[in-house]
């Protein structure tokens, strides 16, 4: 039983860096996406549009089989871990674009029309203006996907990542312990989310304390 | 002395203890136009304003002041005519380099009717940041500035609180101070007062009033008729994009030629 949850706990690395690495990706390719999508150039707006559209219609392990058995056979040689990080990465990319987006559409337009006056640059804008207060707004919708993410990438256990699903899987189909085997899995899986949850929320009050009375 | 020649300037003491200089025009703006669709919202606006001179633009809501002040600064393009400032032109018909949007929104401070602070930066950082990136001042040279202009407008003991923690009156002395921070030539307010009660009102107009007495270029759209009476040299009264009427301010506040102007003064001043 300990030999196991070993195991299990062997996954549990591979969990968090599938979801770590697709959501870095994602979160940054995000950030251009979503600028492609408020673009005054319409080839830009449609391309960008097109690409969140598809990604969010398309079931992740379709994705996922795509990019693995489609590119990843023949065209491009991945490892499993480095598709489900691209495949993951991108569906991420599609839904942070719509959350900051959102997020920006909640910043006061007063705030452009001061940065301009003040003459910043649209980088300056953009890295002294926009950024910080997008980011406390997109904080906690960001969180909630991220533990959506959680546990979307147990799906990358089909493609043969040895994550947290995949051991699971394999031991209980050597141990024929299902039912001990997958509550631990489940255990697991709510002790790696709570600490996101908290830190956004921690994170979240830390931000909003300064810009609220 | 101020340059505007008029038999009403010397009985106002506010505007003969003005030290403002004299000569060229500090801004010119001509046959500006500016249309919405089909709406035309600003129809052939020129004047002239002299260094160190206050014009406040009164008239009824829709009249296009606002727009007329955001013209100016070029964050609404005008569709016709020309804005210049110091030696800077903006022509409508031609699209603007953003070398010239630089040079010409350099010589000029805005204060808008929100304040518009940016939440996230403490009251010093927001009064800084602009120096810093756009005068190339070190954090310590703009910070030294910014407190004195904190002082001068009454809030350094709040330097370090973020706006949020600050009144609306205490908000928009911050945006004030955040704009002479860059060394403007003229200054914009955009009703700086309207988004405030009377009370927190009247501490923003004493800071503006300081300000004109210490000769400083600046144009106030304003519904505030005590202000446009007694601290503007001159008033531009507008109606329907038009200018309406436009002289000292003693003369179009007491004697308004126009019955619509007459009708518009004595609706305000029943308040």
């Amino acid at each position: 039983m300990i030999m196991d949850l070993t195991a299990i706990l062997n996954g549990v690395p591979w969990t968090i860096a599938l979801t770590l690495a697709s959501f870095i990706v994602g979160a940054a390719l995000g950030l251009p996406l979503c600028a492609m999508r408020l673009s005054t150039i319409g080839a830009l707006r449609f391309t960008s549009t097109a690409i969140v559209v598809s990604c969010r219609s398309i079931p992740p392990i379709v994705w996922l089989f795509f990019v693995f058995f489609g590119i990843g056979n023949g065209l491009i040689a991945m490892s499993p871990f480095t598709a489900a990080v691209v495949g993951l990465g991108v569906v991420t990319a599609a839904n942070m674009s719509e959350i900051y987006r959102g997020a920006l559409t909640a910043i006061h337009p007063g705030q452009f029309e001061a940065a301009k006056v003040l003459n910043l640059t649209r980088s300056q804008q953009f890295r002294d203006v926009v950024l910080p207060q997008l980011t406390r707004i997109a904080l906690p919708s960001g969180a909630t996907y991220l533990i959506g993410l959680l546990k979307d990438s147990a799906v990358a256990s089909t493609i043969g990542v040895t994550d947290l699903a995949y051991q699971s899987y394999h031991i209980s189909q050597q141990t024929f312990r299902g039912l001990s085997v997958y509550a631990a899995a489940a255990l697991l899986y709510i002790l790696l989310s709570l600490p996101i949850a908290w830190l956004s929320r921690w994170a979240d009050v830390q931000l909003r304390s300064r810009v609220s009375r | 002395m101020n340059s505007i020649a008029s038999p009403f300037l010397e009985s106002e003491p506010l505007a003969s203890q003005r030290t403002g200089a004299t000569g060229e025009p500090v801004l010119c703006v001509e046959s500006v136009s500016k249309t919405y669709g089909t709406h035309r919202v600003l129809e052939n606006i020129t004047f002239q304003m002299q260094a160190g001179e206050v014009i406040a633009i009164i008239g009824p809501s829709g009249s296009g002041k606002s727009t007329l002040l955001r013209c100016i600064n070029q964050l609404e393009p005008p569709n016709e005519g020309k804005v210049t400032i110091g030696g800077v032109t903006i022509d409508a018909g031609r699209a603007p380099s953003r070398r010239d949007l630089v040079a010409l929104r350099r010589k000029i401070g805005m204060v808008f009717q929100s304040f518009n602070l940016f939440p996230h930066l403490s009251v010093l950082r927001n009064v800084s940041l602009a120096q810093e990136r756009t005068m190339g001042r070190s954090r310590k040279e703009a910070d030294v500035r910014s407190m004195d202009l904190l002082a001068r407008v009454g809030l350094a003991d709040k330097a370090s609180q973020y706006p949020a923690r600050c009144s609306g009156g205490q908000q928009q002395r911050i945006a004030i101070a955040r704009a002479l921070a860059l060394e403007p030539e003229i200054m914009l307010f955009d009703e700086p007062t309207s988004a405030l009660d009377p009370e927190l009102g009247l501490e923003v107009l004493a800071v503006m009033k300081e300000l004109a007495l210490s000769g400083m270029t600046m144009i106030v759209v304003t519904h505030e008729m005590h202000f446009a009476e007694n601290v503007s040299d001159r008033v531009i009264l507008m109606a329907e994009g038009h200018i309406l009427e436009e002289g000292p301010s003693a003369e179009i506040m007491r004697a308004p030629k126009t019955e619509r102007a007459a009708k518009f003064l004595s609706a305000v001043r029943d308040r």
